[in-house]
């Protein structure tokens, strides 16, 4: 099999047809790098026949600060500040997967009040960012209101991780071998008196948006990719379920204490915008279940089972492991020398850049407007694209 | 709802396991008429939620932020600024309550009586900081630099001057946890806007000298005071942001010799 890959200089200057039935002519349209739609610097360049879209051409590394590359000079610890740079929403789940590779390879051991914690945390990040998430969908698809309910909830668990760890966005929270603070003895309570309210709020979100026929309209049967395309495109997370494959890191090789919780794996049969906008809105209520079922029982124990300061060594070899973000699977890949504390070789593979190559499976035959909605219903954050 | 939709709870077989799954399936498209009456009810039911705001204000979450300054609590833990942490807590209570009565001597605020002090009690900068560096490795951005120097009395490594960059910094609390003497900590600063950026390097410490016991374990007044010398906010040599990366093994050439010159010159030159 041959695969000819072509340039972003051949995408570019193919010869523009003229083949529409009202003898108007193709053209290239940039959206982005800065674009109101792209939540960041995404460059994407559209082939249009009049409002069709005809080809899509993602354009990314707008924002690549090459932290891979940084990371090869920082030790093990040092790297996790820098993964809460990637997807930002999901900062804490990054944390993890550098933790949890570090800690299988290294044979660190855990308690079971780490990982509980670290659960808890995880599915209130996947919260924060899927009610971040709904808000800005909204927001793209002309419904500011959405907007400024989904940073209202965004806000409430924001302040809870503020108050456990001391930041709101890049937390650098889980580290190898434990937690950078213990939780406050006010914790549970807390998260406790929040779940109800956070449970009307996704009632909430479906009376302003889900009923709403306009939104409706513009998402059904819109973008449709099937579950077969979407795995061979990479995809994970949201946008694979929503095609009906249920490929959730949770539940099929389970890591934290998502093995002793009860939840389901949540999947669409259309595999259309619509799926992925529900997904998501289910996935909300199966991590309040998930956080109702773990936040009365959180073991005792330490905190960190290692030194702050101590060295960490891999051994030397390839190691890999990854979890399940709020946007996919996010994989850390680390090549040690065996020899220093910092690695030979670090890779991310980071769940947006897979995401983001299906639109160009998708885009093509919808309008423009039909493009804002593929794009928003993909949830793509550009720094996690870039690296 | 135009659509029903609705979640069934199945398991599946996945990757060779059995997932528990809830799958999202929905109802033929409804008629015409039923949409047009849905889209009405469904924006109606959207806007009423949004009018719940107007009699229930209470629940809006929005803090006004310059506005509430004065009122404004930061959680224990926040991450803002770095600071030493200045253990001598009378000296430190004794000062508050002076420049709190010069405030009201004066008739001014407190910021402007604390401006008017030109001798400071120096007891209360002693620190705990040892000049260990273990901050200054533990930083991801190499925004710590930490001088050290000879001290005269004691005879041992002492900090000179603790140089952090905030312009550099990404407050990811590494240097804090890594500190094994509990000399630094992250405070609840966060209003950092300057018109110069090199505003954004600065001294922590106040005092060049040993730890805090060191200095207390010594009866003499006259030695005490020689053991400490004061450091300026600004002031002294600055060194170049990631000038020395933690663990990046030095550059060698087959010429041993001249590039070690050239390492201790390009450093000589940049600290």
């Amino acid at each position: 099999m041959t695969v000819h890959v072509r340039t972003l200089d051949e995408l570019l200057h193919a010869p523009l047809e003229a083949d529409s039935d009202l003898t108007t002519q193709e053209y290239l349209v940039n959206m982005g790098p800065q674009h109101p739609i792209a939540h960041g610097s995404l460059r994407v360049v559209v082939r249009l026949d009049g409002e069709t879209v005809k080809e899509v051409i993602p354009v990314p590394g707008y924002v690549h600060r090459g932290v891979e590359k940084m990371c090869e000079h920082l030790n093990y610890r040092q790297v996790i500040p820098y993964t809460d740079r990637l997807d930002y929403l999901s900062a804490i789940m990054n944390n993890w997967a550098v933790a949890k590779t570090v800690e299988t390879a290294a044979g660190i051991e855990t308690n079971d009040r780490i990982e509980v914690i670290r659960t808890i945390m995880a599915e209130l990040q996947r919260l924060q960012s899927h009610a971040l998430w709904w808000g800005v969908t909204g927001m793209d698809l002309g419904a500011y209101t959405a907007f400024l309910y989904g940073f209202r909830e965004r806000e409430i668990i924001g302040e809870i991780f503020e108050e456990t760890i001391g930041a709101r966005l890049t937390m650098n929270y889980i580290q190898p071998g434990g937690l950078m603070y213990d939780i406050k003895p006010d914790f549970a309570a807390k998260v406790k008196k929040l779940l109800p309210y956070l449970k009307d709020c996704v009632e909430q979100y479906e009376t302003l948006l889900s009923g709403n026929v306009i939104f409706q309209e513009r998402l059904r049967n819109v973008g449709i990719v099937d579950g077969a395309r979407a795995v061979a495109l990479g995809c994970t997370g949201p946008v694979v379920r929503a095609s009906g494959v249920p490929l959730d890191l949770r539940a099929t090789e389970p890591y934290g204490a998502y093995g002793k919780v009860q939840f389901n794996v949540v999947v669409g049969t259309v595999g259309d915008c619509w799926d992925r906008y529900y997904v998501r809105l289910e996935e909300m209520r199966e991590s309040i279940r998930i956080i109702e079922q773990l936040i009365d029982g959180i073991p005792d124990g330490p905190y960190s089972t290692i030194r702050y300061n101590v060295e960490l060594t891999l051994p030397e070899g390839i190691h890999y492991g990854q979890v399940e973000t709020a946007r996919g699977a996010f994989g850390v890949l680390i090549v040690s020398d065996g020899k220093r504390e910092i690695p030979y070789r670090l890779h991310f593979r980071s769940p947006n850049f897979n995401n983001l190559w299906v639109v160009t499976a998708m885009a093509p035959g919808w309008r423009i407007a039909d493009f804002i909605s593929i794009q928003s219903s993909l949830d793509l954050v550009i720094p996690d694209i870039d690296r | 709802m135009i659509h029903a939709i609705k979640v069934a709870q199945e398991e599946r077989l996945f990757a060779g396991k059995s997932v528990s799954v809830a799958v999202i399936t929905r109802g033929r498209p409804p008629g015409y008429l039923r949409v047009a009456f849905s889209a009405v009810t469904g924006l109606l039911r959207g806007l009423w939620l949004t009018l719940g705001y107007l009699w229930s204000p209470e629940a809006i979450v929005t803090r006004q932020y310059p506005e509430n300054r004065a009122t404004l609590q930061l959680t224990e833990r926040f991450r803002g600024n770095l600071r030493f942490k200045f253990p001598n807590e009378k000296a430190q209570e004794d000062h508050a309550a002076f420049i709190e009565q010069l405030a009201h001597e004066t008739q001014t605020h407190a910021h402007v009586a604390a401006d008017l002090v030109r001798e400071e009690n120096e007891t209360r900068w002693y620190h705990n900081c040892t000049g260990c560096g273990k901050c200054q490795e533990a930083c991801p951005n190499a925004s710590i630099k930490v001088f050290t120097r000879q001290g005269e009395i004691l005879e041992d490594r002492e900090v000179d001057r603790f140089v952090w960059r905030l312009d550099s910094c990404m407050f990811c609390n590494a240097c804090v946890q890594a500190c094994p003497w509990d000399a630094i900590e992250m405070t609840g600063g966060f209003e950092n806007a300057v018109y110069d950026r090199r505003l954004l390097v600065y001294n922590l410490n106040r005092l060049a000298g040993p730890r805090i016991n060191y200095i207390e374990e010594e009866e003499n007044p006259d030695v005490r005071k020689r053991m400490v010398e004061r450091r300026d906010r600004y002031g002294g040599e600055v060194p170049l942001n990631g000038f020395a990366l933690p663990n990046l093994p030095p550059v060698t050439t087959p010429m041993e010799s001249g590039s070690r010159a050239i390492d201790a010159d390009a450093q000589a030159r940049l600290t």
